[in-house]
């Protein structure tokens, strides 16, 4: 059994990945233990406010690399460990046993070379799924340059894998982490959604009887701030993500700055900007939003309102709409109505029309739709433009006191340093 | 009119006959609730009756039953009047009202069956197994409603080859898989023998939870809202 002090090292250098998510994949347990759970399953929450999910954890932090961001780094005097695969395997198992966890998501140092670091996760993962029975998720972090052989191999074992962009360019690349560049991550990232493509092909045509391949997708994240990138340029690289490379997720990470050197900024970027850039996304994903509708491309999103309200004050003449007769498109790009609601609405109002009291009845949030509907035919808004604007102001300022004064927490050192790895 | 059933769906399904015209109409089954100066009339269960009741409210909706059930498993004081008015506006529809969100009674029910979801959902995640020396798996927990059988099905197709128990400590009863078959039965206190390496695999687990906790960015409020503290008396790794 893995020592307490080895898994105290490994979760503690693999807690920095922002990812958490055990949701995407429906593998079926085939005899042995454990099944996906589509939606997702949270075990815990630590006292950080984030979930547990997967066993979060490195199997190796003994690292060739010099990313000066990095605690792992080359340079750094940390101890070293690495564990064995079945010790992996085995704390996988007996965690799972208990439903601590959902699964385990696998990441690594690059010990060694690229190439003998995946040959290990490929081995952990193998291990698991035939000679313990394992059928819980497993999501692998992807080690850049490895053989692409082993990635394809591996892909066939577990229900997600991750490159993590880090940087959204190649001059910050370079600046902060030598060994990598951008191609090292897209490469392996557009490889394996071919190979995906490809795969379920096969499987359609009966080639290919059974397995998977990545059912759960792939995901990367990007730390934002340090370099000079506009949310206008991020969030073009994540629509070309989502579309393109068909990732599941882009996570993003404010970077605060710890080490002080010439070529890193001073400022760390806020808390909000990083919230900013999830909203955006949230656009993107799910209420038919494109980039060039939420932000120019040397532009950042406005920090008084949400990207939505942004889009919907610049667009005033495509308002009011009329919540008994909108069609869906048109309801989810109403300001403050979400998916849930703008489904509720359209439910409901198939058996009476409905009132702005019905609305509150139903318990839609209002406080900003209001200044963009009319319910039968009535309006119940602000009409002056420049006051709605103000209004919408006002109850983002009301809603993030309480969340801005969780972040003004934020500049330790160490803070600073999970900054990077994509923690906020 | 005040309506005091047995708490049983047959019981609820005779009340429900009883009270479907009376306008001002109030089903319990909780003889603890405070009734100003009203008798209740007890509702004598009438199976046969029950049973028709039943087959028709299913011939308007095939989901009524199942959201019956959910609704009485509902730990809410008014759950049974929730659920009697929500049943009573389905028949007198003749027809499925569940996304009627803007009828005040749908809307009510819809919100009991939710919480009552979230709780099966939650407990997916918040259940703890303790290993025992046969090798079955021993959770005790102890949820606001009474779900303990409905989480069955999870875990049975996770741990097909695993016997369970999951021991309802407030309700002292107990769903149990016994590797095969599954069963209800009353549980008060259980005396469980853990297996060897129980101990030491329940510390590394705190150990992990400590461990990959981020301690600079403290978010208490955030935690307890997705695991309130009533559930931690059961959480290893709160202990």
């Amino acid at each position: 059994m893995i020592t307490q002090e080895k898994l105290t090292i490994l979760t503690e250098s693999a807690k920095y990945d922002v990812s958490c998510s055990s949701s995407g994949s429906n593998r079926k347990n085939a005899g042995g233990m454990g099944n996906g759970y589509v939606s997702g399953c949270c075990h815990s929450f630590t006292p950080d406010g984030r979930c547990v999910s997967l066993l979060k954890i490195l199997l190796s932090n003994d690292c060739v690399y010099d990313c000066k961001y990095c605690p792992n780094r080359k340079a750094a005097d940390v101890p070293r460990v690495t564990a064995t695969p079945e010790e992996i395997c085995e704390l996988t198992m007996d965690f799972y046993k208990r439903n601590y966890i959902e699964g385990l998501f696998l990441s690594s140092a690059v010990h060694k070379n690229p190439d003998y670091t995946m040959e290990r996760l490929l081995l952990v993962v193998k291990k698991l799924r035939t000679e313990y029975g394992f059928h819980g998720y497993i999501h692998l972090k992807g080690i850049p340059r490895a053989d692409e052989r082993m990635t394809n191999e591996a892909a066939r074992y577990v229900d997600r894998m991750s490159y993590n962009i880090e940087l959204p360019s190649e001059k910050s690349l370079k600046l902060l982490a030598p060994q990598k560049d951008k191609q090292s991550v897209l490469t392996p990232m557009k490889d394996l959604t071919l190979a995906k493509t490809a795969f379920l092909e096969d499987r359609k045509k009966g080639i290919i009887k059974r397995g998977s391949f990545l059912p759960a997708g792939q995901t990367t994240q990007m730390v934002v701030g340090v370099s000079p990138e506009s949310d206008g340029q991020i969030l073009r690289l994540t629509q070309a993500l989502y579309r393109k490379m068909q990732l599941k997720r882009v996570y993003y990470s404010a970077y605060v700055p710890v080490v002080h050197d010439k070529l890193l900024p001073e400022q760390g970027a806020g808390q909000l900007r990083e919230h900013r850039l999830y909203q955006a996304d949230w656009l993107l994903r799910f209420y038919g939003f494109s980039v060039e509708e939420i932000a120019g491309e040397d532009e950042n999103l406005p920090m008084d309102v949400d990207p939505k309200c942004a889009w919907a004050l610049k667009n005033m003449h495509l308002f009011p709409v009329e919540i008994n007769r909108a069609p869906l498109d048109t309801l989810l790009r109403v300001p403050g109505l979400g998916g849930k609601n703008a489904h509720k609405i359209i439910e409901a109002r198939k058996y009476a029309k409905l009132t702005f009291e019905d609305l509150i009845k139903m318990r839609v949030a209002l406080k900003r739709a209001k200044h963009f509907i009319t319910c039968g035919g009535k309006f119940f808004g602000e009409k002056n433009e420049h006051a709605v604007r103000g209004l919408l102001a006002a109850a983002e300022t009301q809603e993030s006191a309480k969340q801005l004064s969780l972040f003004s927490a934020l500049s330790t050192p160490e803070n600073a340093m999970l900054a990077l790895h994509g923690q906020f | 009119m005040i309506y005091l059933f047995d708490g049983s769906t047959y019981g609820f399904l005779t009340a429900f006959l009883a009270a479907f015209h009376d306008e001002n109409a109030l089903l319990v089954s909780k003889t603890t609730q405070l009734y100003i100066g009203e008798t209740p009339i007890t509702v004598r269960t009438d199976e046969t009756r029950a049973q028709k009741a039943a087959a028709r409210l299913t011939k308007l909706d095939k989901k009524a039953l199942h959201d019956l059930d959910i609704l009485l498993r509902c730990q809410e004081s008014d759950n049974e009047q929730v659920a009697f008015l929500y049943l009573r506006f389905l028949a007198k529809t003749g027809g499925p009202v569940r996304n009627r969100f803007a009828q005040p009674c749908v809307f009510q029910a819809v919100t009991y069956m939710k919480k009552v979801a979230l709780e099966i959902h939650r407990f997916h995640g918040f259940i703890r197994f303790m290993e025992t020396e046969s090798g079955a798996l021993y959770a005790p927990f102890s949820p606001d409603n009474d779900i303990c059988d409905l989480l069955v099905p999870h875990f049975r197709s996770r741990f097909p080859k695993f016997p369970f128990v999951l021991h309802d400590v407030g309700r002292k009863k107990a769903a149990v898989y016994d590797g095969a078959n599954v069963f209800i039965a009353p549980l008060d206190q259980a005396s469980v023998v853990i297996s060897g390496d129980e101990l030491t695999l329940q510390t590394l687990w705190k150990e992990y939870y400590r461990a990959v906790n981020i301690p600079a960015r403290e978010r208490l409020q955030q935690m307890r809202g997705y695991m309130p503290v009533r559930y931690w008396k059961y959480l290893t790794e709160k202990l």
